[in-house]
């Protein structure tokens, strides 16, 4: 045994806030499609995010959280992940989701209060659904990185999670686990310094949540969640280490929570707003931007024809979802089981007769 | 563990034969057995491995089908559990392991909230084909919180199997059909008979039905109905009551959840009169479950009131004082004799 | 294995040495006899065997110092695995006197199933009562197969239509219901035969001399007297000879059971007889009476016909059949000569029983009636 244990936690960006490079990039840099299918992606998730919003406030779909903030860290699980890698998300990674394939329209199901948003997910068949109570998606993440494990795959799990979650004994169990069993998964921590109205230095007196890692044995970092470049290595080179059977990680991404925990939520009555201004100076999208416009890569025109294929995208998803009809009312029995027990048959009985408007 | 069943379960025995064994034991053959006719079915738990589990239920498994296979997992229930979600939805069949259901409180939010419900709300694109497997109930002088008997908390949710075996053979057949379920089915086990009784169980793979009653013994005077080490003191009634010219049928519910409740009708349309018995504190109790599908289904055919035999509402006591607890022999001859003077 | 730890040895005393062992491994030892000599840090101690045992280890040697609660030695036999981590589990007492197959039906019981199909509110019962209507022909159109007043109408309406079909009750229900499971199980097989009565005195007990004579036959052919299980293809061939007698009632058929034929005494089974007799007349001959019967006598002869096939009725395997008796030509000792006859047929199930076994049988009876009363 040492006798004496030190841990370090290094802290990675590789852009200033206007998007100016601090230091010598990583190789990624070099793929211009790459950057730009991010920042396509990036618009997207932001474009959908109004809109669903918009909705909820119209009366057309249930409450939601924004994705506002969390876009850049998203994105970049979502392109460094494998297709055949398994995303466990919790509520805030549309961008992901994007990108890993889930329709739109899916989305809008789910948050509009259908669970076929849930389902036939053709592109991305095993990830699992979206998990809303706290950290508990960290357990399954474990559990399918076991599965992996036992049959030998060379596949990785990404779970992603709050900084709120950090602290529900779930986090830190499935750490401990991933640790004690070596498995092949990736902890992304998008710590946007707030768990609906408690501030990150509520939530935990240590220092960094990265360091959290040490308890389970796995290495941490911390990178700036709104700099592109820092995020996509820092899971590119998690990935590579869950691929290659060396064990996990835990990578927190540092950023703010630019809209409100939910649209039920207001959170002028805890946050100030002359901090929610300065968190906009350190937006993400628009310092990929910045970096785009500098290196050549993107111009005003490229942008105007980005916001207009975005938007057309997405009315085109909320048309087919408005258009959607509700599913009936036996569906609520009949996807409990594989078959249906006989206990249940009544109870199918009298919701097969129910008429909308007529009660049985 | 007998010679033969442990012979058996080390060597893979192809074959089926019989084996005398008592409950705990068939949970181990069946465990085995499955585990040889299926690569996916995996077991996790505290002590499951190298130790064999506490009770001995999982004893052998690891020497037969590996770590990889037979894990003893960190001491954290609601990871047990939550990790057994995970497995199952890549296609494993988990059965994890509960220490005891006193511990299975910190793995409800997972049960309940993702294992119930992973095929409801993804349409069925994933699902759960997981057992959890504790043993429960009192009756063996253990210290506090290790004699449990909740199975009414899991009964009232919904996308949940709720099976309690009664004997070696029913535990050795529900316990196939449960890991062969493609839905989660949580597998109490009733520590106090888990050595109580021998039989000749044949290890030749036969699940028994889910979602149905047993009828243990015939009767035509009134129907007693029980489940888990219950049914021993209920058999032990029936008994006492043919001697008093009371023919009494006897019937193991045996899955809780889903309730076959046209076995309990057909024995009361037959009878005429109901004693419930359980172990578990009366109020809530799945017996006022039974008791409110029999006043619903068969009144017509009822000659008294549904009377239940149950346990107190209060905490399972220690030691010195369960025998007060428990539910008697006498105190089921007594509700029938109540029952049959109306 | 089962190990032997260093127990406490008084006052908190964590450990000793050994001095000197006095037992050695394949030794055979007794309660309380000593094992070994310790020094603790007050004494030299010595230590009993807490049971009678063969050793099977020592652990240490003299000069070793061994800790309180350290296994000490092991006596040969099976390891103290408690097989718990808590509390107590019973074991169960005597592992090979159980250990039988577990029992159970599926589901409900049958006669449960059968008692849910009919299925009425009082008032419908009482309706039908009014009208004379038999609940059992109906089907229920209502919910779950419930009966209701309409469907007791149309019954109603139907039966004055065609006229009242009269619903089976009682015995003749009954027998329809067992020849029509006897026909569905049985092979039956008949044979039929006289027995020469001329020489039985004037006002012989018939039916006696019959009952009789079947105890004498089943003597004879055991085979005939036993109850056969036709789906699992066993029988039990019981010592006691349990009659069914067949009564004719204007209420229908009965068969009460006389008891024990062939071990009781002719006084006993006459009064036997007449008790039956009188119950059936009266008809207060409860159910248990009629159960239980190893074979069947059918005197049909009271009233005419000479031979036929009676129904078998399982679990038995065979009836007999008596015919009236009447004056036949037949030969008598060399030369024709008018005899009282009574003719015989036996009925018996060929899944249970051979034709050798019949026939012989049939010769036992035949035999046991030829003789005159007094023999």
């Amino acid at each position: 045994m040492k006798d004496r244990y030190e841990l370090t936690v290094d802290y990675v960006r590789y852009l200033n806030d206007a998007g100016e490079p601090l230091d010598e990039l990583p190789a990624l840099s070099a793929d211009a499609d790459r950057l730009l299918d991010a920042y396509r992606n990036m618009v997207l998730a932001r474009t959908l995010d109004q809109k669903i919003i918009a909705l909820q406030r119209t009366g057309k779909c249930g409450t939601y959280p924004s994705v506002l903030g969390h876009e850049v860290i998203g994105t970049a699980i979502g392109q460094c992940m494998e297709r055949h890698d398994v995303f466990v998300p919790y509520y805030r990674d549309q961008a992901t989701q994007l990108l890993r394939g889930v329709p739109m329209v899916n989305m809008l199901l789910y948050w509009g209060g259908d669970e076929r948003g849930s389902a036939g997910w053709e592109l991305c068949p095993q990830d699992l659904p979206i998990s809303v109570p706290i950290a508990t998606q960290c357990c399954h993440a474990v559990g399918i990185a076991s599965a992996m494990r036992i049959r030998d795959e060379k596949r990785a799990v990404v779970v992603t999670l709050g900084d709120g979650a950090t602290s529900k004994g779930d986090f830190l169990e499935s750490v401990n686990l991933a640790g004690a069993w070596h498995l092949p998964v990736v902890f992304v921590v998008a710590n946007n310094q707030w768990a609906i109205s408690t501030p990150r230095g509520l939530q935990t007196g240590s220092e960094t949540i990265a360091q959290k890692a040490v308890s389970g044995g796995l290495p941490g970092h911390i990178v700036d969640g709104n700099d592109y470049f820092a995020v996509s290595e820092a899971v590119e080179h998690a990935l590579e280490r869950a691929h290659g059977g060396k064990g996990a990680t835990v990578i927190e991404a540092v950023t703010y929570r630019l809209g409100d925990h939910t649209t039920a939520d207001d959170a002028t009555r805890y946050r100030s707003a002359d901090e929610l201004r300065s968190a906009w100076d350190k937006d993400g999208i628009k310092r990929l931007q910045s970096y785009l416009h500098r290196a050549g890569h993107w111009d005003a025109d490229k942008e105007k024809e980005l916001q207009a294929h975005c938007r057309d995208k997405v009315d085109k998803a909320v048309h087919v979802y408005l258009e959607k009809a509700p599913e009936p009312p036996v569906a609520m029995v009949d996807y409990l089981f594989e078959t249906l027990p006989a206990a249940l048959a009544g109870q199918r009985e009298r919701l097969a007769r129910k008429v909308e408007g007529v009660r049985s | 563990m007998n010679a033969s069943a442990e012979n058996a379960i080390r060597h893979g025995e192809g074959a089926p034969v019989a084996h005398k064994v008592t409950l705990v034991e068939a949970v181990n053959l069946a465990l085995a057995r499955e585990m040889a006719n299926d690569d996916s079915v995996v077991v996790l738990g505290e002590d499951i491995a190298t130790n064999g589990g506490v009770f001995r239920a999982t004893v052998g498994l690891k020497e037969r089908f590996g770590y990889k296979r037979v894990m003893d997992t960190p001491l954290a229930e609601n990871l047990i559990a939550g990790t057994a979600v995970g497995m199952a939805t890549q296609g494993l069949k988990p059965v994890a392991e509960f220490q005891f259901m006193g511990f299975i409180y910190a793995g409800c939010e997972q049960i309940i909230s993702h294992a119930a419900r992973m095929r409801n709300r993804t349409r069925g694109r994933l699902h759960c084909p997981l057992v959890y497997r504790a043993p429960f109930a009192g009756g063996i002088h253990a210290p506090e919180h290790h004699s449990e008997s909740t199975e009414a908390l899991f009964a009232h949710v919904p996308g949940l199997r709720v099976v309690i075996p009664s004997s070696p053979q029913r535990a050795y057949g529900l316990l196939l059909a449960a890991i062969r379920n493609p839905d989660p089915v949580i597998f109490l086990e009733p520590k106090r008979i888990y050595r109580a009784v021998t039989q000749t169980v044949m290890d030749n793979g036969e699940a028994l039905p889910l979602d149905t009653c047993f009828t243990l013994r015939e009767g035509d005077d009134i129907t007693l109905i029980s489940w888990g080490a219950s049914i021993m003191e209920t058999l032990q009634a029936a008994d006492r009551l043919a001697e008093q010219g009371v023919s009494a049928e006897v019937i193991d519910v045996a899955t809780i959840s889903p309730l076959d409740r046209e076995t309990l009708l057909c024995s009361v349309a037959k009878t005429g009169r109901a004693v419930i018995v359980h172990e578990a504190c009366r109020n809530g109790g799945v017996g006022a479950e039974v008791a409110a599908s029999i006043a619903e289904g068969a009144f017509l055919d009822l000659q008294a009131p549904v009377v239940r035999v149950t346990g107190y509402d209060t905490v399972m006591p220690y030691y010195r004082n369960e025998q007060h607890y428990l539910p008697q022999v006498d105190d089921i001859v007594a509700a029938v004799e109540q029952v049959i003077a109306l | 294995m089962r190990n032997f730890k260093l127990p406490d040895l008084g006052e908190g005393l964590p450990e000793a040495e050994i001095v000197e062992w006095h037992v050695k491994v394949g030794d055979t030892v007794e309660v309380d006899q000593v094992l070994v000599s310790v020094e603790t840090a007050k004494a030299i101690v010595e230590v009993p065997s807490p049971e009678a045992g063969i050793i099977a280890r020592l652990f240490g040697e003299a000069g070793d110092i061994i800790h309180t609660g350290e296994p000490l030695l092991a006596f040969e036999g099976e390891g103290d695995d408690s097989g718990t981590v808590v509390g107590e589990l019973k074991s169960s007492q005597a592992r090979d006197g159980q250990g039988e197959a577990d029992s159970f039906i599926i589901g409900a019981a049958p006669s449960s199933k059968r008692a849910r199909a009919n299925r009425a509110t009082p008032g419908v019962r009482a309706l039908a009562e009014r009208l004379g209507i038999s609940l059992e022909n109906i089907k229920g159109s209502g919910p779950g197969g419930l009966i209701t007043n309409d469907d007791v109408h149309r019954q109603a309406s139907h039966q004055k239509q065609l006229g009242e079909a009269e619903a089976l009750r009682g015995p003749r229900r009954t027998m329809a219901k067992n020849m029509a499971l006897s026909h569905a199980q049985v092979v039956p097989v008949s044979i039929f035969e006289d027995a020469d009565i001329h020489d039985w005195e004037k006002g012989t007990d018939i039916t006696m001399r019959l009952v009789q004579g079947m105890a004498r036959a089943c003597e004879a052919s055991p085979a005939l007297n036993c109850w056969f299980d036709g789906d699992n293809l066993s029988r039990r061939l019981l010592d006691e000879v349990h009659i069914g007698i067949a009564v004719d009632t204007p209420d229908g058929l009965f068969v009460p059971v006389l008891r024990d034929v062939n071990h009781r005494s002719m006084e006993d089974l006459r009064q036997g007889l007449e008790n039956l007799r009188e119950a059936v007349a009266t008809r207060k001959i409860p159910p248990r009476e009629m159960q239980g019967a190893t074979i069947t006598l059918s005197n049909f002869g009271t009233m005419t016909g000479q031979y036929a096939n009676p129904v078998v009725s399982p679990p038995q395997v065979a009836i007999v059949g008596a015919g009236k008796i009447r004056d036949k030509v037949v030969p008598h000792k060399g030369k024709p000569a008018v005899r009282r006859i009574m003719p015989l047929s036996v009925t018996f199930d060929h899944r249970a029983a051979t034709g050798g076994e019949a026939a012989r049988f049939m010769a036992a009876l035949v035999e046991a009636l030829g003789v005159d009363s007094n023999g």
